[in-house]
């Protein structure tokens, strides 16, 4: 009876957990590069239910089968797909086009600086010439995004080549953008710079950093990169909102059911409480 | 209490500062040299809801479960395009910059600032005409002096050449120059200006300084055009639709509140 309740209640906290993530979705549908996110349920290990002190059968134990006790977060999951593109015919406005991740360096307050990776290529440049994300952090070029190593170590993958390593202009030039992320000035042949893209083999290796960033943690696997980059061009969030709205539904219906489940077990406790045994 | 009640939240504020930022661009949308703003938006942090994940097949997953906590403003940049050149009726002191450089113009407190907003007229000084932006602040040329043309010249005669040259003709109409040439200035950095009111910049760190076109032969020099001004860059269309983007942004995120709030409402009612 009471176990009842408890696992009534493990609905409810994953209706809440569910509705936080899908929430985190809606609030970035305007963020560049952003991936959406899901979470998946999973039931409680099934357990086998015995009775006792069965006085028909002998006083023997009987097993009963198994029974989950409740439902719990199984994992989050981030949906890759390609997001649709906006045209803003901006210079420092590159999308990626395919699997590939800007790599981008990410200095902390102790002045240690690890690479980390984004889909959002609204860049700019600094006084300096140096293509830097709207925070002001570095986009690293081709050798040192490459450079980081096949396997990545614990703690990610860090970088000393600061500012060398980072991609860099004249930024009083016509810069243009090849489809490889190799950087002209003017009319120039010859590559300035080439934009660092790369990949991971397994992105479940991912973890999310927040400010659009993702890092890689021990296990990851850099590789070389298919993605197009395209100038002038910025990659939207791929969060679709009637999927978002039809989740939403489904969440606080399944949340309202077993609020209405703890209610009608709570009614069949009151009975047993107050009403066997009345006179 | 919920997370998704401030990840919400913080979605709907983000939409209100895109809003603002729309509705500037579509109210300077006849501003000359106005140059549009767009709002970018990042993820904020990331929080474990579960350290324990497990992927369909039931293997163990190497990062745990994470909840975004919502997004905010990340950067308002400005985009310096080029605008449309507007002719100006028989506008002489009205001019428009094709390239990258601005005007730059001596604020009443001294400081210089710098403008596309090319729409000058000539007011009377102390030693002649001088040349000033509409609220009479002083253009200034290449060398960072005020124009000031002598008294007695016709104004309508007066000529600008694209390179700035102010040439006016003699007795027997050959243009002769009068050794003014307006001051265009260009940065390495042209978004980090500090915006301020009446269509001025104000030079940062982050804008780098002002880079002076007639004395760096590294930096593809702009060239001015006499009679016409520049449009804002402010396409109609484009903040038309981020509008509609921004509005149901807003909408669904105060939907994800009602959501939450009433989820928020059963879990009190369970106690009877």
């Amino acid at each position: 009876m009471v176990k009842g309740l408890y696992t009534a209640y493990t609905g409810m906290i994953n209706q809440m957990n569910k509705m936080d993530v899908m929430t985190n979705n809606l609030a970035n549908s305007d963020t560049n590069g952003f991936k959406k996110e899901g979470a998946t349920s999973q039931s409680f290990d099934h357990v086998l239910a015995i009775k006792i002190k069965d006085s028909s059968d002998f006083w023997l134990p009987k097993g009963l089968g198994g029974m989950s006790m409740g439902v719990q977060i199984g994992e989050t999951y981030t949906d890759y797909d390609q997001g649709s593109f906006r045209v803003t015919d901006n210079t420092y406005d590159l999308a990626l086009e395919g699997r590939g991740f800007f790599a981008v360096a990410f200095t902390s307050k102790n002045g240690q600086s690890t690479m980390k990776f984004t889909r959002d290529g609204a860049f700019t440049v600094n006084t300096e010439g140096y293509l830097v994300t709207k925070d002001g952090d570095y986009v690293l070029n081709a050798e040192t995004a490459a450079g980081g190593g096949q396997a990545v170590p614990a703690g990610g993958i860090t970088t000393e080549r600061l500012p060398q390593g980072a991609v860099r202009v004249n930024p009083n030039a016509k810069i243009r953008v090849d489809i490889q992320g190799n950087v002209y000035e003017d009319e120039n042949q010859n590559p300035v710079a080439r934009i660092g893209v790369v990949d991971f083999a397994d992105y479940n290796y991912l973890e999310k950093y927040g400010e659009n960033m993702y890092q890689p943690i021990e296990g990851a696997r850099v590789q070389a990169s298919t993605a197009r980059v395209r100038q002038g061009t910025l990659e939207m969030s791929n969060v679709n909102v009637v999927k978002e709205m039809v989740e939403m539904i489904t969440i606080t219906r399944a949340y309202e059911t077993n609020q209405k489940l703890i209610q009608t077990i709570d009614t069949t406790l009151e009975k047993a409480v107050n009403n066997i045994g009345a006179i | 209490m919920m997370r998704s009640l401030w990840s919400a939240a913080s979605g709907m504020i983000a939409q209100q500062t895109n809003l603002d930022v729309i509705a500037n661009n579509l109210s300077n949308v006849n501003t000359v040299g106005h140059k549009k703003e767009v709002a970018e938006f990042k993820t904020l942090l990331y929080q474990t809801l579960q350290a324990r994940t497990t992927t369909a097949n039931g293997e163990q997953k190497p990062i745990p479960a994470q909840v975004g906590l919502g997004t905010r403003t990340a950067s308002i940049t400005s985009y310096f395009n080029q605008g449309n050149m507007l002719a100006s009726d028989g506008g002489i002191t009205d001019f428009a910059i094709d390239g990258a450089g601005f005007f730059a113009v001596r604020g009443e407190d001294g400081n210089t600032y710098y403008t596309r907003n090319g729409h000058f007229i000539l007011a009377v000084g102390n030693n002649g005409l001088v040349l000033t932006n509409s609220e009479g602040l002083p253009v200034l040329d290449v060398n960072g002096r005020p124009i000031e043309l002598a008294r007695d010249i016709q104004s309508s005669k007066i000529t600008v050449d694209a390179r700035g040259n102010f040439l006016y003709p003699d007795a027997t109409g050959n243009l002769q120059p009068m050794n003014f040439k307006i001051g265009l200035y260009q940065f390495n950095n042209p978004s980090g200006l500090n915006k301020m009111s009446q269509s001025l910049y104000g030079v940062t760190q982050a804008s780098g300084a002002a880079i002076n076109e007639n004395n760096n032969n590294n930096i593809k020099p702009s060239t001015i055009r006499q009679g016409y001004l520049e449009g804002s860059n402010v396409q109609v269309a484009d903040e038309m639709v981020n509008m509609i983007i921004a509005q149901r942004a807003y909408e669904m995120n105060s939907k994800a509140i009602q959501a939450s709030d009433e989820m928020l409402g059963q879990a009190n009612n369970l106690k009877r």
